[in-house]
């Protein structure tokens, strides 16, 4: 129940006392009149009867009662609007506007005060959002030197030719994992600027079918070895603005990923529709899926669904993330739905013009 | 033709790999470790190519390349970056860079870089490419090799084009993605060792000879 209408159906219970309060006070009154006047003129009027009374109560106590009620019903919500408009606008906080602060009356009511504080919160998770947000980019960014410090050190090392072949594979191998780690760093500056609101789109129109067609044949190539079969079903011509490169990347992440999550002998189906007022795009494979409480997570950074399984698939674990940066950053929205033993699918749907 | 190189770069190990790592290549190797110097350097001597950091002190890389173009010089610049967003090479090539590479590189990918911005002037390209007893037509687009033809894909082509204007020399997996696939990212998939694999079953399986070679951490090489 709101406050509006619990405080009017106090308001009524009150108001309906003090009626009843008024009625019985004066009918004791008249009561107590009459008796007066039967002791000094002897007579009564018999028109003038205690039923009068009542006649009058409710025949002007109703009205004043729905008068009274509606204006009570009207400086309830009078008195709510402040409440209703902070609570829309608080809604309409999220991460990225951390730093709009409510606007405030200024009068010093309670009300005022109570949007004090809540600004006053936002703007110290604001500042604290930011302070990661900083520390990761910085991080990506420090990391970089030493990593290409490390890999020129390598490769000069390789270049001598008296190494063992045991300290020749070790070399290798930690070059390996340098080029991991500089994946890793690279997809977290990018994610981590596309956070700060760094990474602007270069929208063009573009042809998101042909984009689609082109990316079958790179993953017609890219499931051979894994003897994944790759089929393109349904492909509307899709024109729309977006940034060339991104949806690229985005359609090379997702086909990649159902490849790499796929088991032998298993399907990758790509589908491109034209709806009403968006593209559609389907990336299906036929992997074991992904149970139900945790697909929702897989678009987190670094997750992995289960550990074990993790590790032999090779990846820096950033994929899905920055498939879902270029989705929103295109206004779009993605979701992955999954029927263990069946069909893996993220949906992708972008806005048409 | 000995070529005589400017590397601009503050961080010292960084420096001194590349400086090494060039003159094993017989370069001529002059380092700056800053912007002001670099550019005086730069005015006062003819350098083949420059390989120009864009964090320096004093006066950044971007900064040294505007005033080396506002002076009418016209030395093959390649920037180097930390920060390896799209629109900082966008950026940097609009400031005249003729090439740009994100940190951390490979070293091989810096030096076949360099290489290429020295000889990007001039140099006559042929219609059809050699490597061994492979021999590609640019113009019919078709590869045969020891009397036998070969289908290739577009993608194939290119890749293979790419690889063979360049013989003996390595090609970096990220200069691969730029130039074949006009990936400006890392996709983070193995899909140019992919191709390569379906490359080499063309161009390799049942020859003696092996043309396409792997250099492993780095990239691949079409060399005798």
């Amino acid at each position: 129940m709101t406050i509006r209408a619990r405080l009017t159906i106090w308001y009524a219970g009150i108001l309906f006392v003090s009626v009843l309060l008024i009625t019985g006070l004066s009918y004791h009154e008249f009561l107590r009149e009459r008796s007066m006047e039967r002791v000094s003129h002897g007579e009564i009027d018999e028109n003038d009867t205690p039923e009068d009374v009542i006649q009058i109560s409710i025949f002007c106590g109703i009205p004043a009662a729905i008068i009274a009620l509606a204006g009570g019903w009207w400086l309830m919500r009078k008195a709510m609007t402040p409440v209703a408009a902070l609570t829309e606008a608080a809604s309409r906080v999220n991460e990225s506007n951390l730093n709009k602060q409510l606007p405030r009356t200024g009068n010093g009511d309670e009300l005022d005060r109570l949007t004090e504080v809540f600004n006053a919160m936002t703007s110290r998770l604001d500042t604290s959002f930011n302070r990661i947000r900083e520390f990761t980019l910085h991080a990506s960014h420090e990391l970089k030197t030493p990593l290409t410090v490390m890999h020129g050190e390598l490769e000069t090392a390789l270049r001598d030719s008296n190494l063992s072949a045991s300290s020749r594979e070790g070399l290798l191998s930690q070059l390996d994992e340098v080029q991991r780690l500089t994946k890793i760093v690279d997809g977290l500056s990018l994610l981590t600027k596309a956070d700060a609101g760094q990474i602007v789109l270069k929208r063009e129109p573009v042809r998101l079918d042909e984009l689609a067609r082109d990316c079958m044949d790179d993953a017609q190539i890219l499931a051979g070895p894994r003897q994944v079969r790759v089929e393109l079903g349904r492909c509307d011509e899709v024109k729309l603005a977006g940034d060339r490169h991104r949806l690229r990347q985005l359609l090379l992440n997702l086909t990649d990923n159902a490849i790499k999550y796929n088991q032998p002998n298993g399907t990758l189906k790509l589908e491109l529709s034209r709806l009403d007022k968006f593209a559609e795009l389907k990336v299906s494979n036929t992997g074991p899926g992904i149970p139900a409480e945790i697909t929702g997570r897989v678009f987190e950074r670094f997750f992995r669904g289960d550990a074990s399984h993790g590790n032999t698939v090779d990846g820096c674990g950033l994929g899905l993330s920055i498939a879902q940066w270029i989705v929103t950053a295109h206004e779009g929205s993605i979701n992955i739905t999954s029927e263990p033993g069946k069909w893996t699918t993220v949906t992708v749907r972008l806005p048409l013009a | 033709m000995l070529m005589r190189v400017l590397v601009v770069e503050d961080e010292k190990k960084t420096a001194s790999f590349i400086r090494k790592a060039l003159q094993a290549e017989s370069f001529a190797v002059d380092v700056s470790h800053d912007g002001s110097e670099a550019l005086v350097l730069a005015s006062s001597t003819p350098f083949d190519a420059i390989v120009l950091d864009i964090m320096l002190p004093g006066r950044d890389g971007l900064s040294v390349l505007k005033q080396l173009r506002d002076q009418q010089n016209r030395t093959p610049v390649l920037l180097l970056s930390a920060r390896g967003q799209v629109d900082e090479r966008v950026e940097g090539l609009n400031a005249g860079a003729d090439d740009y590479l994100p940190k951390p590189f490979a070293l091989a990918e810096l030096i076949a870089r360099v290489r290429s911005l020295g000889r990007r002037a001039g140099e006559p390209k042929s219609v059809t490419l050699r490597v061994g007893d492979l021999a590609l037509d640019t113009v019919t687009r078709q590869a045969q090799r020891g009397g036998k033809f070969f289908e290739l894909t577009t993608r194939e082509y290119r890749l293979l084009e790419f690889l063979m204007r360049t013989p003996g020399r390595i090609c970096g997996r990220m200069a691969i993605l730029e130039k074949v696939w006009d990936y400006d990212f890392d996709p983070g998939t193995n899909l140019v060792d992919v191709y390569i694999k379906r490359l080499r079953e063309k161009i390799d399986d049942g020859f003696e000879l092996k043309l396409l070679h792997t250099v492993r951490g780095v990239g691949y090489v079409m060399k005798e």
